[in-house]
This record gives structure tokens, sequence and C-alpha cells, in this order.
């Protein structure tokens, strides 16, 4: 058995797989995040970023593999593990009919607070999160931002080393989205958290995250920070719409040729090149298009985000999955919740 | 061993806030074994004599009002776990899964619950019952009927949690409970005596935890014992029958909400 003293990477995953019949979930994937980092799982809906935080959390056992956090294995030390870990799920696990303290309380309990400190852990969460005021309310009244505070505060209150928050916006308004960024940023600083997170917000990761890995089918296509995603990219995007032509493929190939295209992404008519001069670039793809008389429907020029990062990396939008009829399930979901 | 009894403790007291909440709830489960005692005791008023005949001096109202206290104990304790179902689709279950308390706690913890829930819906039953006029002469036994009512509900509670952790739908778990409660409440004697089944009914009857519980209940409640089986026996009868269900809910509850839901 390893021990936690010192242990510069609060997660450490080797090789992990996790396969449910013959759908591989999670494909012999490795990484470590160091102590203090905030780590950004990122990619679409069934990309394995939740399969991967459920073994990270105790709650599945790897097919193989190994992952540990703090330096305990997941698979032989789950006890200690789950000691030293908080997991804000996808879900609102908040009790409606409870109110927020009481549910704090719960949480305090469940994770063995010492009585003397659970009231003074509660009042600084309540604090932080702000939520005092509406403390003795039922959960029930609250908002879904407000019911989404109150869960990572629960995640929180027994000041785990090591944080996790699966998908912690997802069906938030943009504002209630922001502001639960500020507060994961606040809880950051203030308790000197390791934070791994999932999501497939682009945004998200940008704003939140010292480094991201995208996942995509299983497998961790890339790790770096949000920065060097970027500039890796080469400088610029130029996003182009076409009409339908037969030259369409004589077309593709010949805007391969130009100079300081690095890369095409096809997706129907419409173009993504990564190209280190953009404004050299375009009169050339006009050129090429009148010869080919080909008819553009837009252009546009664009400085890389993290979206076309992700592109680059997996060859499809981040959006354009399943995650629309996810949405509506959960949606569905939480209208039953608070029935 | 103190680790689990104040988690047991803390799951126990977050289902009891639960429940206080849900006071809606209390009501309406007293009304299907109201209409029982009302209905079912007026109905076969009639069929005192054949009570008579097995050595039961009073009214059948009388008689079946025990049998009616453990049909609403059966039926509190046995549905009282449909909520482990809940709590796995909407994530509690994995709040404490990944905290430190045991697996165990968590099934005990709900099992005290329910078993306190119950014994308060059976005390509520005993009030109808006086209420209308139901024989207890002697009101003080109220007291060790509580008491087994609730050993009694904690049993049956361990049957409601297994069932709960093992089901993954709520059919399946209604399907499976509504099989197990019915027969369980009528292979008894809680309406009619034992000795007025067939042999072979009575053998079968004389298998079963809610004989013996009912037959506690009814003595502690008219002072008539019956069907010849002496209070010693029934008691261990029902402290072998809870110990059983609480190792076994505890074994099969861990192995079962460590499987991916």
């Amino acid at each position: 058995m390893r021990h936690a003293i010192n242990a510069l990477y609060s997660i450490e995953i080797k090789s992990l797989t996790k396969s449910f019949g013959d759908v591989i979930a999670v494909n012999n994937i490795s990484l470590s995040v160091e102590s203090g980092e905030i780590f950004g799982f990122l990619g679409p809906n069934g990309a394995g970023k939740s399969t991967t935080i459920m073994i990270l959390t105790t709650l599945l056992k790897p097919t193989s593999g190994q992952a540990l956090i703090s330096g305990f294995d997941v698979k032989t030390n789950p006890k200690q593990v789950r000691e030293n870990i908080g997991y804000v799920q996808q879900e609102l696990a908040v009790d409606d009919y409870l109110t927020g303290r009481e549910n704090l309380l719960l949480q305090a309990k469940l994770n063995h607070i010492p009585k003397g400190e659970i009231d003074k852990r509660i009042d600084d969460v309540l604090d932080l999160i702000e939520l005092s005021d509406k403390q003795d309310k039922s959960v029930g009244t609250y908002s879904g931002g407000m019911r989404k505070r109150l869960d990572i505060a629960g995640g929180l209150l027994h000041r785990p080393k090591v944080l996790f928050l699966d998908e912690p916006t997802v069906g938030l308004d943009i504002q209630t989205r922001r502001k639960i960024w500020k507060y994961i940023k606040k809880i950051h600083v203030e308790f000197d958290m390791t934070i791994f997170l999932t999501t497939h917000y682009m945004e998200e990761a940008d704003q939140l995250c010292d480094r991201i890995g995208i996942i995509d089918g299983g497998k961790i296509q890339v790790i770096d920070s949000p920065k060097n995603l970027k500039k890796a990219m080469g400088n610029e995007v130029i996003s182009i719409i076409l009409q339908e032509s037969e030259n369409h493929d004589y077309f593709l190939s010949e805007l391969k040729k130009i100079e300081f295209v690095n890369k095409i992404n096809e997706d129907g008519s419409k173009l993504t090149l990564f190209a280190s001069n953009g404004t050299e670039v375009i009169p050339k793809i006009f050129q090429i298009s009148s010869k080919l008389d080909i008819k553009i429907t837009s252009l546009s020029l664009t400085q890389p985000t993290l979206d076309d990062v992700f592109l680059s990396y997996t060859g499809h939008e981040i959006r354009d999955d399943d995650s629309g009829f996810n949405q509506r399930r959960e949606h569905a979901k939480m209208k039953r919740l608070r029935a | 061993m103190n680790t689990l009894m104040y988690d047991t403790y803390t799951i126990f007291w977050r289902e009891i806030k639960r429940y206080k909440k849900s006071r809606s709830g209390v009501l309406i489960r007293l009304i299907q074994p109201a209409i029982w005692i009302i209905v079912i005791g007026n109905t076969f008023s009639g069929t005192q004599s054949l009570i008579q005949s097995v050595g039961f001096q009073g009214e059948y109202i009388d008689f079946m009002t025990p049998g009616v206290i453990i049909l609403t104990a059966i039926f509190t304790s046995i549905f009282g776990g449909v909520n482990t179902l809940w709590d796995r689709r909407y994530g509690f279950m994995n709040k404490a899964l990944i905290s430190p308390i045991s697996r165990s706690a968590i099934a005990l913890g709900k099992m005290f619950a329910i078993s306190l829930i119950s014994a308060l819906q059976a005390s509520l039953i005993i009030g109808i019952a006086l209420a209308i006029g139901v024989n207890f002469p002697n009101p003080i036994m109220i007291i060790p009927i509580m008491g087994i009512v609730i050993l009694f509900s904690l049993g049956f509670s361990g049957i409601s949690v297994m069932v709960a952790a093992t089901a993954k739908s709520q059919e399946t778990f209604w399907g499976v409970i509504n099989f197990l409660g019915m027969p369980l409440f009528m292979l008894s004697p809680a309406l009619f005596p034992l000795e007025l089944l067939p042999d072979w009914l009575a053998t079968i009857a004389k298998l079963n935890p809610v004989t013996y519980t009912v037959l506690l209940v009814r003595e502690m409640m008219t002072g008539v014992s019956e069907g010849g089986i002496p209070i010693l026996l029934s008691l261990v009868v029902l402290f072998a029958f809870v110990f059983v269900m609480i190792g076994l809910a505890s074994y099969v509850f861990t192995r079962e909400v460590n499987r991916p839901f």
C-alpha cells in the first residue's frame, strides 16, 4: 500500500479501461493531475467522461488498469479514497424534502465531520455560495442554480483533497453558469483543492481549467493547457460555407496545396481551414473557387477557440452528437425530480 | 462498531426527516387498514360463533384487530424500502456510497427508520380501533405490542430493502412486493384462527413469521392465547427472523449497490 504523504499527483490514471459487455466506454487512458490543479475532461456526451469519474470515485470498478487518488488505489483501498474525495454529480442530488441546511448537515454527518465543527463549516460554505439567507427554506423551493450551488457546497464541506465535478453547469442558463464558475474559482483558491471536472462546454474548460484533456470515443486525444492547445492550432481559422458542386473534392485537394494551410476539416458543405497566415490564404481560396466555378456562400476568419481545437483533434464538433437528445432526457428527469 | 452506529443513525435521521415532511402519506396509508377494521370487522361479525368454537369469547372485530395492526406493519414496512430506488436514480445513493460510511449502515438506517414509521402507523390504527369501540382490556400492553411491531417491522423492512436494492425498476419492485405481501398476510391467523385452516394451510402458516407475531399481539391485546403455540416459542421465532433479516439485508444490499445501477 502506498501512502499519501507528499503525493505530487492527486490523481494518477494508468492504462485505465472500462467496458460494459461489448461496449468499451473508457479505452486505455493514462493521465496525471497535479495537486492543486484544475483539470478539465472535455468531450461530447458518451465520450467516457462520467464513466472515468465513477471509477475515480469508487462507484465503478475498472475492467483493467489502475487509478490512484492521493496515492490510494481505487480498487484496493476504496475506503481511503472516499475519505479524500468530494463528488458533485451531474444529476442534482439534493434532497427536496430537507432544507438547505439540513442537506448540508446530512452531508457533514456522512463524511464524519467532527460534531463540534459541523455548524461552523456549514455556516462557512453557506456564506461562500451565498445561500445563508435561504438555508432554512425547503430545497423544493430553490431554483436550479441554487440547488446546484447547494450540491457543490455539500461536496466540499469536508474539505476533500480532490473534488470531482461532473458537468457542473449542465442545464443551467448562462448567467447562472458564470456564477457557478465564479464559485468554483473561489473554492479552488480558498481550499486549495485539486479539482477534476468534466464538461462539454468549451467556454467552461477555457475559463476554469489549468489543463484540459480532450476525450472522445473513450480515448484521450490530447492533454495540454487551453493556451497551448490554441497556440498549437496555428494562428487563425477560416470557415467557409460552400454551395454544392461536383468539383467539391477537387476544390478540397487544391486548397490543401495552398501555402500556410496546415489542416482542413470537412463537415458537409462547411469547411474549416487552419492556417498560420489567414490574410494571405483568403485571396488564394477565391482564386481557386472562381477557377473551378465554385460558389462560396460565406467565409469568415477567426482566432482559434477551443471549439476549433476540439474539432481538429476529433474530426467533429462537440455539439453534433446526440446532446440534444440527452438534454431533453435531462430535462424530463429534472421535471420528474421536482414532481 | 461505534462508527457503524453513528452512520446508521445518520441514514435513520435522514429517512425520518423525509417522512415527517411528507405528512400527506401518513393519512393515506391509514385508509386501507381502517377500511379493513371497519368493513371486514363488521362484515364477518356473523362468524363470531366460529371464533368462539376455538375458545375466543369476544366479538370478531376484537379478534381481527391484532391482525389488522400486523397488516399495517407488514405493508408499511414492506413498501418502505421503495425510496432506495429513488435514491439510486437521483444520486443520493451515490453520495452515500462515495462517503466513508459502510453500505450496511445505509441498509440498517433505512430499516430502523421504516420500522419506527411502521410502529407509528400501527399505533394510529390501534387508536382508530379503540375509537370504534374495540375491546382492549389491558391498555398498558400497548408498550410490549409496540416493541413487537417494531421488531417485526425491522425484519420485514429487510425484505423491502433487499428487493429494492436488487430491483432495477419500480415495476420489478412492486411486482415482487405485491407477490410477497398479500400471501404472507393471508397465510397467517390474522383474520381467522389457525384451528379453522385446513391442515396443509395451517402447516404452511406455521412456517410464516407473521403467524407468530399475530399470535403474540393477539394474546397481549385480548388475553386469549390461541393456536397452542407458547409465547416463548413465538418470541424466539420473531427474534430469529429479525436477526436473520438484518444479516441478510446488509449482505444483499452491500452486494447489490456495488453493482452499477
